[in-house]
C-alpha cells in the first residue's frame, strides 16, 4: 500500500508544482459564475415574472371586447391595463414606450375573442413581455372558459395558487449541482490518461520499473491520486453550496455516487492510456468513450444527473439508492478489470 | 512562406498519425463512432429529462388533481398522508375540495409552482377533446413584434400605422420562416383574407383555419412556431432552441480536434523531437502552418458535413440543392473563425504547457471559455443585440432561413480572425529551441513570446495595436458577463475593468522589452515607449470604430465600452469632436508612459504603476461617459 501512496503523492505533487489544478478550479468557478448568468437568461425565458422583481407590465388594451379583458389584467398585481379607444392610439403609445405591450381584442362572429398582441422587438424585455402576454391571455382564457362553462362537457381543474419559490430553485438542483458534480470527474479521467501516457511518451517508465514497484502499484497509485481529486472537489462544492444557503440532502450518498463515477471514469482513462499508450489516441478514445457512456446512461431508468438531483433535493426513491449501488459495483468491476489487465500484460516492454 | 514545404510537413503530419494507427485502434475508433451515431438519436428521442420525479405530491386517486400529477414526470404521486406531509416527505398535499397545500419549505413552494404549470397544461389537453371548440379555446391570439422607441430608425417598415399591414412586423418566432416572405408564413392560408379585414384595425385570422392545428405544447416547426393564430399557451418567447442545439453540433467536434492537435504540438517538444525539423532549412512559420493545416482542414470538413446534413434535414432556407449549398457555405464561413481560434489558442497552450496533464487543463479551459464565448451570446439571438458578438448567432440565423449580411459577418468574425492570427504569431515566436525544450515558467514564456515580436521601440506600437483584438474579446466577455446586472452597477464596474484590460494590453509589451533588457531604461526612452504604445493602441482602436458603425449601437454597455474611445456617434460641436478624437491619444500616451516608467523599475513598481494608470483611465472614461451620456 505504501508504494501506491508514494506514487499517488508524487502525482499530486507534480500537479501542485505546475499549479494547473488552479486552472481546474478556475474552470469550475467560471462554470458556476456563468451558469448564474445562464440561469438569469434561461429562467427568464421560462418564468420571467419572478425575475422582474416588481416590474409592472403595462398592457395597452383596445378593441370592442376590451371590457372583458381589462378586469382580468387588473386582478393581478404585476399587471396594469391602460384602455385605449382605438388600436392606433394604443400603438402610438406603445411606440413611444408608454406601454409595454398592446392587446387588441375583438369578438369574432362565433363569439371567440381574437387578440392581436404586440410585443417589443429586439429588446431585452421582449422575452419577459411575451411571457407576461401569454400569462395574461391564459388568465383571460380561463375566465372566458368559466363564462362559457355551460357549453363545455368537462370543467377545467382550478389552478393551484402560485408558489413563492425562487425560479432558480429547480435549476440549482437539476442542472447546476449535477454539472458541478460531474465536471471534476471528467477532468480526473482525462488527467489519468495523461499521467500514464506521459510515462510512456517520455520514456520515464524505465526509471519507475527499476524501483521495487510492480506495474499494478504504479497504476494503482496514479489512479488513486486522480480518483481522489474528483470527490474532493465535489465535496468542496457541496460545502460551498450549503454555505450559500442551498440545502443539500444526502451529501454522503451523492459523494458515494461521485466516487463511483470517479473510479469508473479514471479506470476507463487508465485503460485507454495503457492500451493505446499514445496520448492523442488515448485521449480521443477516452473522450468519445465518455460521450458514449454518459449518453447511454440516459437510457437507464434513471440517469446519473437525475439521481444526483433527486438525492440533493431530498426525493430519492428506492431506485435511486439502487442505482448508486449499481454505479459503485460497475465502477469497482472496471477497476478490477484494469488491475487484471496490468497484472496480465504488465506495463509493456 | 513556401507552400511546397508547408504541404510536405502537412503530409508528414497526416502520414505519421495514420502510421500510428494499427488495426485494433482503428477498430476501437470505429466502434466508438458507431456507438455515438447510434446512441445520439436514441437519447435525443427519449429526451433529456433532468427533473424527473423530484417532487412528491400526496394526492388521492379520485382527486381531480391525480391525473395531471401522474401525467407529469416531474412529480411522484403518493398517498395523501398528513404525517408524511408534516415530516417533509410530501411536498404538496392535495385534500378533497381544497386547493393544494405546499409544504413549508422552499421545495414545497417550488413544487406548487410546478404543479400550477402542470395543471394548466393538463387543462389545455383535456379541452382539446371538447366537441365545442370555440368554448374550449375561446381566445385566439397572434403576436407581432414591433420596435419600440424607434424614432431614429427611419426604416419605413413599421413606421406606418401598423394596422394596415399586419405582416411586415410579424416575426415567426425564432426567425422561423419570416426571412423571405410576407404573408406566406402565416401557415394556414390566412394571408389572403387578412387584407380585406384589416380595415377594422385588427388582424383577425379566420379562426377555424388557423386554429385547427394548435398542436398544444409542441412547437409547430423545427425552428420555433409561427405565431399567427393560436391559443395563449401556443405563445412561446423568441428562443431559437433547436437552432442552438444544431449550432452546438458545430462546436462540439472542435473540442476533440484540438485535443489531438495540442497533443501533436506538445509531442514535438518532448525529448527534443522537434529539433530535427527546427534545424532543417524550413522556416518556423512553415513548420507551424504545415502541422496546423491537416487539423484545420479536418475541422472544416467536419463542419461542412454537419452543415450540409443540417441544411438538408431542416430546409428552412429552401430545399433546392443550390439553397442547401448556400446555407451550408454560409454556416461554414461563420464557423471557420471559431475553428481558427480554437487551433490558435490550443497551439499557444501546447507551446506553454509543461506536461500532458497541464495541457489537459489548458485545453479543457480553452474549450469551456471558447464554447461559452461562442455559445452563450447566441442564446440571445433575436432577443438582444449582445448576440451579435458571436459567429454562432450567424449560424443560427442562417439555419433559420435568414441571410448573412457582410457587415454582421465582419463584426462578429473579425475579432476572432485577428485574435487567431496574433496568437499564432505569438506561438511561432516561441517555436524555437530555448523555449520549446526547456522548462521555463509560463509568465517567462509569455514574456519571451512578446519579446520575440519586439526588435526596436517602434515594435511596441505594433504590439499595442495587435493587442486590440484581445482587448476587444476581453471587453466583450466583460460586457457579456455584466450585462445581466442593472446598469447602475454594471457600468462603473465595466469602466474599471475596461481600463484595466487596456492598460495591461498597452504595457505588457513594454514590460517584456524591459525584462529582456531590450530597451534603455532612461527617462527619454521610457517616454518614447509610452508614447509609441499609446499611439499604437490609439490607431488600433480607431480601426475598431468599424464596430461603432455596424454593431452594438443599441446596447448601452456597448456604447460605454467603445463609444468613449472612438468619439463616433456623438453629436456635438466640431471643436469638441476634435477634442474627443485626440483626447484618447493623450490619455493612452500618458497612462502608457506611467506604466512604462513602472516597468523600467522592476516588477513591483510595474504593478503599482498599472494600478495607478487604471485609476486614471477609469476616471477619464467615467468623465466622458457621464459628460456624453
Amino acid at each position: 500500500m505504501d508504494n501506491r501512496l508514494t506514487v499517488a503523492g508524487r502525482e499530486l505533487a507534480s500537479l501542485r508544482s505546475e499549479k494547473t489544478i488552479v486552472l481546474a478550479i478556475l474552470i469550475q468557478l467560471f462554470v458556476a459564475a456563468f451558469s448564474s448568468f445562464l440561469a438569469v437568461g434561461l429562467v427568464s425565458l421560462y418564468d420571467p415574472g419572478s425575475v422582474s422583481n416588481g416590474f409592472v407590465v403595462e398592457f395597452g388594451v383596445s378593441g370592442d371586447a376590451s371590457d372583458d379583458l381589462t378586469p382580468v389584467i387588473e386582478a393581478e398585481d404585476g399587471w396594469e391595463a391602460v384602455e385605449y379607444d382605438s388600436y392606433g392610439d394604443a400603438m402610438d403609445d406603445f411606440r413611444g414606450g408608454e406601454v409595454h405591450a398592446v392587446l387588441h381584442v375583438s369578438r369574432s362572429a362565433d363569439g371567440r375573442a381574437d387578440v392581436e398582441a404586440v410585443a417589443p422587438d429586439g429588446n431585452i424585455r421582449t422575452t419577459l413581455v411575451v411571457t407576461q402576454i401569454r400569462d395574461a391571455l391564459a388568465a383571460f382564457e380561463r375566465s372566458e372558459r368559466a363564462r362559457l362553462d355551460s357549453r363545455l362537457e368537462r370543467t377545467p381543474i382550478p389552478l393551484p395558487p402560485e408558489g413563492e419559490s425562487s425560479p432558480y430553485f429547480g435549476f440549482t438542483y437539476t442542472v447546476l449541482l449535477p454539472l458541478l458534480m460531474f465536471l471534476p470527474v471528467f477532468l480526473s479521467g482525462s488527467v489519468a490518461v495523461d499521467a500514464i501516457a506521459e510515462e510512456y511518451d517520455r520514456g520515464t517508465l524505465e526509471l519507475l520499473r527499476v524501483t521495487p514497484l510492480t506495474g499494478t502499484d504504479i497504476v494503482d497509485g496514479k489512479m488513486l491520486a486522480m480518483g481522489l481529486l474528483a470527490p474532493l472537489q465535489a465535496g468542496a462544492w457541496l460545502a460551498l453550496l450549503s454555505f450559500n444557503g442551498t440545502s443539500v440532502s444526502n451529501p454522503v450518498e451523492i459523494l458515494l455516487l461521485v466516487t463511483g463515477f470517479s473510479v469508473g471514469v479514471v479506470s476507463m482513462g487508465a485503460f485507454a492510456a495503457l492500451r493505446f499508450r499514445d496520448r492523442k489516441q488515448a485521449q480521443f478514445l477516452f473522450s468519445m468513450g465518455i460521450l458514449v457512456v454518459f449518453s447511454s446512461t440516459y437510457l437507464l431508468p434513471e440517469s446519473p444527473a437525475n439521481s444526483v438531483a433527486k438525492l440533493a433535493i431530498g426525493s430519492p426513491t428506492t431506485l435511486t439508492h439502487a442505482m448508486v449501488g449499481v454505479y459503485l459495483v460497475v465502477a469497482l468491476a472496471g477497476y478490477a478489470a484494469v488491475r487484471r489487465f496490468v497484472g496480465a500484460n504488465g506495463l509493456g516492454e | 512562406m513556401k507552400p511546397d514545404k508547408t504541404l510536405r510537413i502537412a503530409r508528414w503530419e497526416v502520414s505519421k498519425n495514420a502510421g500510428q494507427l494499427d488495426r485494433r485502434t482503428l477498430a476501437a475508433i470505429g466502434v466508438v463512432l458507431v456507438l455515438v451515431a447510434v446512441l445520439t438519436p436514441m437519447v435525443a428521442s427519449k429526451g433529456i429529462a433532468l427533473d424527473d420525479g423530484i417532487y412528491r405530491v400526496g394526492v388521492a386517486e379520485d382527486s381531480p388533481y391525480h391525473d395531471p400529477v401522474v401525467e407529469d414526470p416531474t412529480f411522484v404521486a403518493v398517498e395523501p398522508d398528513a404525517r408524511a406531509f408534516q415530516s417533509g416527505e410530501i411536498d404538496v398535499l392535495v385534500l378533497p375540495d381544497r386547493p393544494p397545500i405546499p409544504a413549508r419549505s422552499q421545495k414545497g413552494q417550488a413544487a406548487l409552482s410546478e404543479l400550477r404549470g402542470s395543471v394548466e397544461a393538463y387543462n389545455d389537453r383535456t379541452m382539446a377533446d371538447e366537441s365545442d371548440f370555440e368554448a374550449a379555446f375561446p381566445v385566439n391570439v397572434s403576436v407581432r413584434y414591433v420596435e419600440q422607441n424607434a424614432s431614429l430608425a427611419a426604416s419605413g417598415g413599421d413606421s406606418d400605422d401598423a394596422d394596415s399591414t399586419p405582416d411586415d412586423g410579424e416575426v415567426g418566432l425564432g426567425g422561423g420562416e419570416s426571412g423571405d416572405g410576407n404573408g406566406g408564413d402565416s401557415g394556414d392560408g390566412d394571408g389572403g383574407s387578412d387584407a380585406g379585414e384589416s380595415g377594422d384595425g385588427s388582424e383577425s385570422s379566420p379562426s377555424d383555419g388557423a386554429v385547427e392545428a394548435p398542436s398544444v405544447g409542441s412547437g409547430s416547426s423545427l425552428f420555433g412556431g409561427d405565431t399567427a393564430g393560436g391559443t395563449p399557451s401556443d405563445i412561446t418567447p423568441p428562443f431559437p432552441f433547436e437552432s442552438l442545439v444544431l449550432a452546438f453540433a458545430f462546436v462540439l467536434p472542435m473540442n476533440f480536434v484540438i485535443q489531438a492537435y495540442a497533443s501533436s504540438v506538445l509531442n514535438e517538444r518532448i525529448n527534443d523531437r522537434g529539433e530535427l525539423l527546427l534545424v532543417s532549412p524550413v522556416s518556423r512559420g512553415d513548420i507551424v502552418a504545415g502541422k496546423t493545416l491537416p487539423y484545420f482542414l479536418g475541422m472544416v470538413a467536419i463542419a461542412t458535413v454537419t452543415a450540409v446534413g443540417i441544411a438538408g434535414l431542416t430546409p428552412a432556407g429552401g430545399d433546392a440543392p443550390l439553397e442547401i449549398a448556400r446555407t451550408a457555405a454560409a454556416s461554414v464561413a461563420a464557423v471557420v473563425p471559431i475553428a481558427l481560434l480554437f487551433l490558435a489558442s490550443s497551439f499557444v497552450g501546447a507551446m506553454f504547457a509543461r506536461s500532458f496533464k497541464e495541457l489537459t487543463f489548458v485545453t479543457v479551459t480553452l474549450s469551456v471559455f471558447l464554447t461559452s464565448y461562442a455559445f452563450i451570446p447566441a442564446i440571445f439571438t433575436d432577443v438582444h443585440p449582445v448576440a451579435a458578438i458571436s459567429p454562432l448567432t450567424l449560424v443560427v440565423r442562417v439555419l433559420g432561413g435568414g441571410g448573412l449580411a457582410l457587415s454582421d459577418y465582419a463584426f462578429s468574425t473579425l475579432p476572432l480572425y485577428l485574435t487567431a492570427g496574433v496568437l499564432f504569431a505569438l506561438g511561432v515566436g516561441v517555436y524555437r529551441e530555448e523555449d520549446m525544450f526547456t522548462q521555463r515558467s509560463i509568465p517567462l514564456k509569455f514574456l519571451d513570446a512578446l519579446d520575440s515580436q519586439l526588435s526596436r521601440p517602434r515594435s511596441v506600437a505594433k504590439l499595442s495595436a495587435l493587442s486590440i483584438p484581445f482587448v476587444f474579446v476581453a471587453e466583450l466577455l466583460a460586457v457579456a458577463l455584466l450585462f445581466a446586472l442593472p446598469v447602475s452597477v454594471s457600468m462603473p464596474v465595466l469602466l474599471v475593468v475596461i481600463a484595466f484590460i487596456e492598460e495591461v494590453a498597452k504595457s505588457v509589451g513594454i514590460y517584456a522589452g524591459f525584462a529582456h533588457a531590450r530597451f534603455d531604461r532612461s527617462l527619454g526612452s521610457v517616454g518614447l515607449l509610452g508614447f509609441l504604445s499609446g499611439l499604437g493602441f490609439f490607431l488600433g482602436e480607431k480601426a475598431t470604430a468599424v464596430a461603432q458603425l455596424v454593431g452594438l449601437p443599441n446596447l448601452e454597455l456597448g456604447r460605454a465600452a467603445f463609444g468613449t474611445v472612438t468619439g463616433l456617434g456623438i453629436e456635438t460641436s466640431p471643436l469638441l469632436l476634435a477634442g474627443l478624437l485626440f483626447a484618447p491619444l493623450a490619455l493612452h500616451a500618458v497612462t502608457a508612459t506611467m506604466t512604462a516608467l513602472g516597468a523600467s523599475r522592476g516588477r513591483n513598481r510595474y504593478f503599482v504603476a498599472l494600478a495607478l494608470a487604471t485609476v486614471v483611465h477609469a476616471a477619464y472614461n467615467l468623465t466622458v461617459v457621464s459628460y456624453v451620456g
